[in-house]
């Protein structure tokens, strides 16, 4: 990791108007509807699939297509370095965020009267964390593939397909097909369902091991990549 | 420090559709010895950014092998020891100057402690101190550009100093800086890689210079060397002299001294002489003879000469694709 990339990137990402404003409304309206729709609980934040498409495209493509890549790999900067300390960076951005966004919604709701329990904003705050980290995961891997803002069209194209399968499977009745859909649903956006985790008894290791594997796989793809492209313009 | 080894490097490249091979090096051979200051020249489509790329890491040889002091070119105790400045510079232009060559400085592992300091000489170096220092790149101009990046090529007193069309989009006054930090690095004992195709700039730096063509090294010569390429020297006299310069008595004066008149044109001849003590001979019987030379120059600088003679009938070769 390095700490020089993970800071630039967060001076990247927040000085940009566009992607701030964005961020502002992604989160807002959530904290908002929470503060407004009775009997509303933290649930109603939603997931931090929208917050880390905004965060993280382009995170590695952007580098590639404009060319600064190139200069950076000019220096002592491992390119594993490189990927990992992207992916780091928009995680941790990501993750701060929802900690903000969830300790705002707490607040509300604890000024309405129906504060939430310190293992309900704990799991929530830890469940957040681990999906920021997955969908980064996924982001680099798909912006190690793709130049530009590539990465955020290759995304949703991936789910939209992976939403088209489900339902063709779910009208065909085709098991396998539902379940290939809902797999690759999931492998988009890993994460783990923290309150059925802790609720189980004995802890399933499936979950666990299943986001452990995808992130980690997307990770190593992603440096793959990135450590086999070629960076010179001569290269076309 | 045993500098920079290539040997046998080659490269293609697979183009379109059909995956058509296009040929970029051709087994290259060559060694660069720290301290030197090496000059790569040849025309459009030569294979000469292919070859710095090769020996930046950049891109991966089909063959060959290179080494930097021992070392392959993408070993991060290399890259601490090179300073590079690419031909199509694209900084982070959300940056500030300052603020750009403080991230390439921290990136460089250089003591954060001395980063104010060294930023601001870097900047004060290529005339980019005070206000422009503070402002946002994306309002630099094309020559501003090109000025920060050899900042952030020379940050942190690289050994290795990889130069790609460095002085490109400068204006005159950035040039003669540019002219002028090269020569002091190359004094300094920094070895320096220059590829361009302003060639007077190269001949002012350059302790050799590779001819690179259709991707093969063509020639190795030091700039020395060119001196021994025969070349057209232009030879003025003051007009309205009272001595009558006839052809007949220019060609008689320029056999005297070894040398050819080419052909005289009013106040203006143009002889080819062998190499500098052939123009000194012609000048010195010119001169005895008591023609009143009012000015004499080289037609081409040493090095156009030898540009001229690595292309045939001084024409550029057919760009390759995707080969610079």
């Amino acid at each position: 990791m390095n700490v020089t990339l993970i800071t630039t990137l967060w001076r990247q990402r927040f000085t940009s108007a566009v992607r701030m404003a964005l961020m502002a409304m992604l989160c807002g309206f959530p904290v908002l509807a929470l503060a407004f729709v009775p009997g509303a609980g933290l649930s109603l934040l939603g997931n931090a699939q929208g917050l880390m498409l905004t965060l993280g495209a382009g995170m590695i493509g952007q580098d590639v297509s404009s060319g600064v890549l190139q200069l950076l790999c000019a220096r002592p900067v491992k390119r594993s370095d490189y990927v990992l300390s992207r992916w780091l960076g928009v995680a941790l951005a990501g993750t701060a965020i929802s900690l903000l966004q969830l300790a705002i919604g707490a607040a509300l709701l604890t000024a309405r009267g129906a504060a939430p329990s310190a293992q309900q904003i704990v799991l929530f705050g830890a469940g957040r964390l681990l999906e920021c980290g997955g969908i980064a995961a996924v982001l680099a891997l798909c912006s190690s593939l793709i130049g530009g803002f590539g990465d955020l069209a290759l995304y949703l194209l991936a789910s939209l397909g992976a939403g088209i399968l489900q339902m063709a499977g779910q009208v065909k009745h085709w098991l396998w097909l539902d379940r290939f859909a809902a797999e690759l649903l999931g492998s988009l956006t890993p994460g783990i369902d923290l309150q059925r985790l802790v609720a189980a008894s004995p802890m399933p290791w499936f979950p666990i091991v299943s986001y452990a594997s995808t992130v980690t796989l997307c990770l190593a793809l992603a440096i793959v990549m990135v450590n086999r492209k070629e960076l010179s313009y001569a290269s076309g | 420090m045993t500098g920079i080894r290539v040997e046998g490097l080659s490269k293609t490249y697979r183009r379109g559709l059909a995956g058509e091979r296009v040929r970029a090096l051709v087994d290259v051979t060559l060694t660069i010895a720290p301290g030197e200051a090496f000059g790569i020249i040849g025309p459009n489509g030569a294979g000469k950014t292919t070859f710095l790329g090769c020996l930046l890491g950049f891109l991966r040889p089909d063959a060959g092998r290179i080494t930097i002091d021992g070392r392959a070119p993408d070993d991060l105790a290399v890259r601490a020891a090179t300073g590079y400045l690419p031909e199509r510079l694209v900084l982070d232009r959300w940056m500030t100057g300052d603020e750009f060559l403080a991230y390439h400085h921290a990136l460089a592992r250089l003591p954060a402690a001395s980063r104010r300091a060294e930023v601001e000489a870097a900047l004060e170096r290529v005339g980019l101190a005070g206000e422009a220092g503070g402002r946002a790149i994306r309002r630099y101009s094309r020559g501003m550009l090109q000025r920060l990046g050899l900042a952030q090529a020379m940050l942190g007193r690289p050994r290795y100093l990889f130069l790609d069309e460095p002085a490109s989009g400068v204006d005159p006054a950035g040039v003669v800086l540019f002219r002028r930090l090269l020569s002091e690095l190359a004094h300094r004992g920094v070895t320096v890689i220059l590829n361009s195709h302003q060639l007077d700039q190269v001949e002012r730096v350059c302790d050799r210079v590779a001819f690179v063509k259709a991707g093969r090294v063509e020639a190795i010569e030091t700039v020395a060397a060119g001196a021994a390429h025969a070349r057209v020297l232009r030879v003025r006299v003051v007009v309205g002299a009272s001595l009558p310069v006839t052809y007949e008595r220019l060609t008689a004066l320029a056999g005297e001294a070894g040398a050819a008149l080419l052909d005289l044109n009013g106040a203006e001849a143009r002889f080819t002489v062998a190499d500098d003590a052939g123009a000194a001979r012609l000048l010195e019987a010119l001169i005895r003879a008591g023609v009143p030379v009012a000015e004499a120059t080289p037609e081409e600088s040493r090095l156009e000469r030898l540009f001229l003679d690595s292309s045939p009938a001084g024409s550029p070769t057919e760009p390759t694709p995707g080969t610079t």
